[in-house]
C-alpha cells in the first residue's frame, strides 16, 4: 500500500517550498521531494571549502514577494536580509563610478562624471518607480489566455486592458518602450555617462542570451527597481547565512504548517492514468500516491522528462521544444586569505560591503556578448561581485573572506563543449580580468570553484544551466510562459501542475510562481485582481 | 500671397501623392510641392554613368493596401507585381527559392529532406501571421490609451478577427513578433543556407543582426500582402520602379491636384500654433490651412520655427532611431557576369541574390556597425534591374545593384570620405567576385551610395531607407514618436504623411492615404 498525500511537490527549490507551504497552510497533506541532500535548488548555501560558506548559485535577494513573507510569517522562521548598500564600477582610467545607499551622495558622485546625468537620475528613478508599480500587479496575476473565450480568461484580459488604460497614455507608452527596446538604446535616451549606462544595462542582460544592444534587454532593468517599492527591505541584500538560509526559512515555514520534506529523494516519474495524475515514482522504485502533483522543475523536465510524452498533445511538446533556455552565465566562488585591493578605491572601504560591477562601458558588455554569440565564453566578461563575509562574518573563518562572482557570458553550447580544461580557462579569464582592477586578487586566492552553465545544469538540474528556468525574453513572458494556453500553472494532465520559474512571472528568488500555482490549485482566483498604481 | 489651395502636400513621392489624391477626392483643392525635377521620391532612378540609370531603393514592389486602391479607385491589375525568385549563392553552392512552395520544397530537398517537408507549412505560417498585420496596416494604429470608444470597438473587431482564425494562432502571432530571426528559423529548419535565405529578408534596412529580438517582425512586415510562399517581399513592377507614384500622380492630377516640381519648401508658416501655409526657397509664399509633409519628422520640424514647437515633441523626434545602415554600389557592366554556382543566373539576378550563405555571416556583418565601423565582410545582395527594365542601360549593357549591410551612417573614424566609399566598393566587388569570377573585368563604371549620399539624394535623414527603423518600439502607435501615432503634429493643420508614420516603409502610399483621411477628420490628436 503506497503512502498517500493530498499533494506531492517535486523539487525543493524556493518555488516548490513556497507552493508546499501554501498548500499545507490550507490544510492539505503535502510531501516535498528533493533530489539533493539539501533543499533550495539554486538557492543554497554550501561549505564548499572547509570554513568557507558560499551562496553557491543565486547570491542576492530583492524580489521575494512581500505577501509571501507576510503569509508564511518568514521573519519568525529566520528571514533576515542584510542590506547591500552600494555598487562600484571600476573604470579603465583608474577612476570609479559609485552608487551609494544615500541618494544624495549617489547624485554627487555622478555629478563628478556628468552633471547632466546627475540631474536626470532622480527623474529616471521616478519613472522606473512608476513602471515598477505598473508591472507589480501583473506579477501577482495568473496570465489570462488571449485566445481563450472562457469567462475567467476574458475577465482577466479585460482587467488587464483596463489596467493598461488606467496607466494613461504616457506611462503605457513608456512601459511599452521598456518592454521592447534594448537596454543600451533605452538608457541612451536618458544618460550620457557610459559606465552608468553600462552598469544599469548589465542588470538587463543577466540570465538572457542578449547583448545590451539587443532589443528586449531593457525590460529586466525594472527588476532592479522592483524590490525598492515594497518597502519591506532594501533593493538588494544578503540573507544572513547565505541564500540557502532563505530556502531553509521557507522550508521551516512549510514544516510548521505540516508539510513533509524528503531530501535525497529524486522523483523518477510522474504516474499518469487516463489523462489524470496518480502519484510519483521515486528513483528507488517507491511509489507515492497523490491526486495532485506539482513540479517546481523547469518546463523541459516537467513536461518531457517526468511524464511520458504520449500523455501530452503534440503542440505542447512542440512548444516546450521551442522554449529557449540558452544558459549564458557562470559563477566563480573564491575563498580568499584577505581583502582585495581595488586600484580605484584602495583600502578596505565601504565599497567592499556592496557590489562591484565590471561594466566599464556599453561597448565592453557588447563585446563580451560578441564572444558568446559565436560560441566562446567572454574573454573580458561582465561580472557582478560581492563579498558576503564583509556583511555576514559567519560565512568565512576569521580574517578570511568569500567572494562571489557572477559572470556573463558563458554559453551553455560553448564551442567544443565544456571540458575541465575549458572550465579552468574560463576561470582564468575571470580572475585575469578582475586582477586588472584588483591586482592583489590572484595572490589572495586559497580556493576557487568555477561553475559553468553545464555545471549548474548537472548540480541543480536547471536545463542548459539557465538560472531563470528559461530566458526572460518577451516571447517567453506572461501568457507565453512556458507555452501558450498552459501559462496558468496547469498542464494538459489533470492534477499535474507546474510552479517553477519557468512559469509566470519567473526569475529571481521571487516565489511568486510557487504562490500563484498553489492558489490556483486551491481554487482561489483572487490573484488576477489588478489594482491601479498610485492608489 | 496666393490663396487658391485648401491643402499643401510637401513631397511628390508615393505617400505625398496618395495623400493629395485622397484629399482631392474629398473635394479639397490640393497643391503638391516637389523639391526635385520630377515626382517619385525614393523610387526615382539616378543616372550614375552615361546611359546607365538605377533606382536602388525601389527594386522591390511595395504593398498596395486593397482598401486604398478601392478608396482611390486605382487600377489594381495594372499594378500587379511580377514575382521573382530569391536566391543565396556562395562559391560552390546555391539555393534558389521560387515563390511556389512545392517547387521551393524541391530545391530545398537537396539540402535537407526534413526542411523540405516543413517548407510549405512554414510558408503558410508566415503568410497567415503577415496576414494578421494587413488589417492593422489599413487603419490608423490602434492605441490602448485612446479614449475614443469607436477606436476601442475597432480594436475589439480586429481581435475577434484574429481569434476566429483559431485559438492557437493568437498566441503564435504574439509570440512570433518579438522573436529574433535566428530563434524563429532554428525552431523550423536545420539547413544553414535555407535559414540564411529567409533571414536576409528580416535584416533589411535595420542596424540589427538576425539574433536581435524583433527581426522576425521585420521579415513579416515586408511580407504583408506578398504572394503566398514568398519569404522576401512582393516581386517588382513591370512598368518600372516608379510605377506606384506614376499611377498616383495621374490619379491625383485627374482629380485636379496641382503638382509643382522644382519647388523646394523652405519654411512651414505658422501663426498662433496653427499652420498658415508654406514659403518656398525662392521666397514665394503659398497659404493653406492644411499642410501634410511626406518628409520624415526630423526634416519636417526643421521647416518650422522652433518657437512654435513643443520641446518634448522635438526631443521625441530627436530620439527616433533612423540609423541608416545600408549602402549601395551601382555597377555599369559591359555584360552580365556568369555566376557559376547559380543554375540560371539570368533568372536569379532578376530577383535578389544574397551572397551571405549563413545566419552567422549576417550577424557578423552587423557586428562592426555597433561600434561605428564598416563591416569587413558586408552582407551583399545583388540584383540586375536591367533584366527587368532594359531601358536602364544602353542596349546590350547591364546594371548591377549591390546592396551592402552594414554600413553605418556614422563612422567612428571620421565621416564618409572618398577613401571610405572606395574601400566599401572594393569589399563589395570582392564579395561579388567570389561567386562571379572575372566580375571586375566587366565593370565599366561604379558609383557608391553610402548613407550620407542617400540622405542627400533622397532626403532621408541619416540615409535611413526605413524613415526610422522598424523595431518594435517604433511601429504602430509608437510611430513616428510615442503619443503622436495618428499623423497629426502639435500644430493645428500640420500632419506627417510619409513612411515615418504608420504603417511605415514598403507600403505604397499607405501612410499618405491614412494621414489624409485623418486630416480630413480634422482630428488634432
Amino acid at each position: 500500500m503506497p503512502k498517500r498525500y493530498d499533494a506531492v511537490v517535486i523539487g525543493g527549490g524556493h518555488n516548490g517550498l513556497v507552493a508546499a507551504a501554501y498548500l499545507a497552510r490550507a490544510g492539505r497533506s503535502v510531501l516535498v521531494l528533493e533530489q539533493r541532500p539539501l533543499v533550495g535548488g539554486a538557492a543554497v548555501t554550501e561549505e564548499i571549502f572547509p570554513g568557507f560558506k558560499f551562496s553557491v548559485f543565486s547570491y542576492v535577494v530583492s524580489l521575494l514577494r512581500p505577501e509571501i513573507i507576510r503569509d508564511l510569517d518568514l521573519p519568525r522562521h529566520g528571514l533576515q536580509v542584510l542590506p547591500l548598500e552600494s555598487t562600484v564600477t571600476p573604470l579603465d582610467n583608474g577612476d570609479y563610478l559609485a552608487s551609494w545607499a544615500d541618494p544624495d551622495e549617489t547624485r554627487q558622485e555622478l555629478y563628478r562624471h556628468s552633471p547632466r546625468d546627475a540631474d536626470t537620475l532622480p527623474v529616471f528613478g521616478r519613472l522606473m518607480h512608476h513602471m515598477a508599480m505598473a508591472v507589480k500587479p501583473i506579477l501577482a496575476m495568473v496570465p489570462p489566455d488571449p485566445g481563450s473565450l472562457a469567462p475567467s480568461d476574458l475577465a482577466g484580459l479585460l482587467r488587464l486592458g483596463r489596467h493598461f488604460r488606467n496607466l494613461g497614455g504616457e506611462r503605457f507608452r513608456a512601459l511599452y518602450k521598456l518592454m521592447t527596446m534594448s537596454g543600451g538604446d533605452y538608457l541612451d535616451e536618458w544618460f550620457e555617462c557610459d559606465p552608468l549606462k553600462a552598469t544599469k544595462a548589465a542588470s538587463g542582460i543577466i540570465g538572457t542570451f542578449l547583448g545590451p544592444r539587443s532589443p528586449g534587454s531593457a525590460y529586466v532593468l525594472l527588476h532592479h527597481y522592483m524590490g525598492e517599492i515594497d518597502g519591506a527591505f532594501r533593493a538588494w541584500g544578503f540573507q544572513k547565512g547565505g541564500t540557502g538560509a532563505i530556502s531553509d526559512t521557507i522550508a521551516r515555514a512549510a514544516r510548521a504548517f505540516g508539510a513533509e520534506i524528503r531530501t535525497n529523494a529524486p522523483a523518477e516519474r510522474v504516474l499518469v492514468k487516463d489523462g489524470r495524475v496518480r502519484g510519483v515514482v521515486l528513483g528507488t522504485g517507491e511509489e507515492i500516491a497523490a491526486p495532485v502533483v506539482v513540479s517546481g522543475l523547469d518546463p523541459r523536465r516537467t513536461l518531457t522528462q517526468l511524464v511520458d510524452e504520449r500523455d501530452l498533445p503534440t503542440e505542447v511538446l512542440e512548444g516546450v521544444r521551442r522554449y529557449k533556455f540558452r544558459g549564458s552565465s557562470g559563477k566563480v566562488n573564491l575563498a580568499l586569505a584577505g581583502l582585495p585591493e581595488f586600484t580605484c578605491l584602495p583600502g578596505a572601504g565601504r565599497h567592499l560591503r556592496g557590489a562591484v560591477s565590471i561594466s566599464p562601458s556599453l561597448a565592453y558588455l557588447e563585446q563580451a556578448y560578441d564572444d558568446a554569440k559565436y560560441g566562446e565564453f567572454s574573454h573580458r566578461p561582465y561580472m557582478d561581485i560581492v563579498i558576503p563575509s564583509m556583511i555576514d562574518p559567519g560565512m568565512a573563518p576569521p580574517g578570511k573572506h568569500v567572494m562571489s562572482i557572477f559572470v556573463q557570458y558563458a554559453p551553455y553550447h560553448v564551442n567544443g563543449g565544456w571540458t575541465d580544461q575549458r572550465r579552468e580557462a574560463f576561470g582564468d579569464a575571470v580572475i585575469g580580468t578582475l586582477s586588472r582592477y584588483a591586482p592583489n586578487l590572484p595572490s589572495l586566492i586559497l580556493h576557487r570553484q568555477v561553475l559553468t552553465p553545464a555545471d549548474i545544469e548537472r548540480i541543480t538540474g536547471l536545463s542548459e544551466g539557465n538560472i531563470f528556468q528559461g530566458e526572460l525574453a518577451l516571447h517567453q513572458l506572461f501568457f507565453l510562459r512556458p507555452v501558450p494556453q498552459w501559462a496558468n500553472y496547469r498542464t494538459p494532465i489533470r492534477g499535474y501542475w507546474q510552479c517553477g520559474s519557468g512559469t509566470h512571472p519567473g526569475g529571481g528568488i521571487m516565489g511568486a510562481s510557487g504562490r500563484l500555482a498553489a492558489l490556483e490549485i486551491l481554487g482561489r482566483r483572487r490573484p488576477s485582481a489588478v489594482v491601479s498604481p498610485d492608489r | 500671397m496666393t490663396d487658391a489651395f485648401d491643402a499643401i502636400v510637401i513631397g511628390g513621392d508615393a505617400n505625398g501623392l496618395a495623400a493629395a489624391a485622397t484629399l482631392a477626392r474629398a473635394g479639397r483643392r490640393v497643391l503638391v510641392l516637389e523639391r526635385s525635377d520630377r515626382v517619385g521620391g525614393d523610387t526615382r532612378a539616378l543616372a550614375f554613368a552615361p546611359g546607365f540609370r538605377a533606382a536602388p531603393l525601389a527594386l522591390d514592389a511595395a504593398w498596395l493596401p486593397p482598401r486604398m486602391l478601392r478608396d482611390l479607385k486605382l487600377d489594381a491589375p495594372a499594378l500587379a507585381p511580377y514575382e521573382c525568385p530569391i536566391a543565396v549563392a556562395s562559391p560552390g553552392e546555391s539555393l534558389v527559392l521560387p515563390a511556389d512552395p512545392s517547387r521551393a520544397a524541391d530545391t530545398i530537398r537537396r539540402y535537407s529532406t526534413s526542411d523540405a517537408a516543413k517548407w510549405p507549412e512554414f510558408a503558410a505560417t508566415l503568410e497567415r501571421i503577415a496576414g494578421f498585420l494587413a488589417p492593422l496596416y489599413q487603419r490608423p494604429a490602434p492605441d490602448i490609451a485612446t479614449t475614443s470608444s469607436a477606436e476601442l470597438l475597432g480594436l475589439a473587431g480586429l481581435a475577434w478577427k484574429l481569434r476566429r482564425q483559431g485559438r492557437r494562432h493568437v498566441a503564435e502571432w504574439l509570440r512570433t513578433m518579438p522573436m529574433s530571426l535566428q530563434e524563429l528559423l532554428d525552431d523550423w529548419f536545420e539547413s544553414p543556407v535555407l535559414k540564411a535565405a529567409v533571414a536576409a529578408g528580416g535584416v533589411r534596412d535595420i542596424r540589427q543582426g538576425p539574433r536581435s529580438g524583433g527581426t522576425a517582425f521585420v521579415l513579416l512586415h515586408h511580407l504583408v500582402g506578398a504572394p503566398g510562399g514568398s519569404v522576401r517581399g512582393r516581386g517588382y513592377w513591370r512598368a518600372g520602379p516608379d510605377a506606384i507614384p506614376a499611377t498616383l500622380d495621374l490619379a491625383a492630377r485627374a482629380r485636379g491636384v496641382v503638382v509643382r516640381t522644382d519647388a523646394d519648401v523652405a519654411r512651414i508658416l505658422v501663426s498662433d500654433y496653427a499652420v498658415t501655409g508654406v514659403a518656398l526657397a525662392g521666397g514665394e509664399e503659398i497659404s493653406a490651412r492644411l499642410v501634410l509633409s511626406s518628409a520624415d519628422p526630423a526634416r519636417t520640424i526643421r521647416l518650422v520655427d522652433p518657437a512654435w514647437l513643443d520641446p518634448e515633441f522635438v526631443h521625441a523626434i530627436r530620439q527616433i532611431k533612423f540609423r541608416g545602415a545600408t549602402a549601395f554600389v551601382l555597377y555599369a557592366l559591359d555584360e552580365l557576369p556568369g555566376v557559376p554556382p547559380l543554375p540560371d543566373a539570368t533568372r536569379a539576378l532578376t530577383g535578389v541574390v544574397s551572397l551571405t550563405p549563413t545566419v552567422e555571416g549576417l550577424e557578423r556583418a552587423y557586428d562592426a556597425a555597433k561600434y561605428g565601423r564598416m563591416s569587413e565582410r558586408p552582407h551583399v545582395e545583388i540584383t540586375a534591374p536591367t533584366l527587368r527594365w532594359p531601358d536602364h542601360a544602353p542596349h546590350g549593357k547591364h546594371v548591377l545593384v549591390a546592396r551592402a549591410a552594414c554600413a553605418p551612417y556614422r563612422l567612428e573614424d571620421g565621416g564618409w570620405d572618398a577613401a571610405h566609399r572606395e574601400a566599401l566598393a572594393d569589399r563589395v566587388t570582392d564579395v561579388i567576385a567570389c561567386v562571379a569570377p572575372g566580375f571586375a573585368d566587366h565593370v565599366m563604371h561604379r558609383a557608391v551610395l553610402a548613407p550620407p549620399d542617400l540622405e542627400e539624394r533622397y532626403g532621408l535623414t541619416e540615409g535611413a531607407v526605413s524613415h526610422g527603423e522598424l523595431t518594435l518600439d517604433q511601429i504602430l502607435f509608437m510611430r513616428p514618436v510615442p503619443g503622436w501615432g495618428h499623423y497629426s503634429m502639435p500644430l493645428e493643420g500640420l500632419y506627417l504623411c510619409g513612411a515615418a508614420t504608420h504603417p511605415g516603409p514598403g507600403v505604397g502610399g499607405g501612410p499618405g492615404w491614412l494621414a489624409a483621411r485623418q486630416a480630413l477628420r480634422g482630428a488634432t490628436r
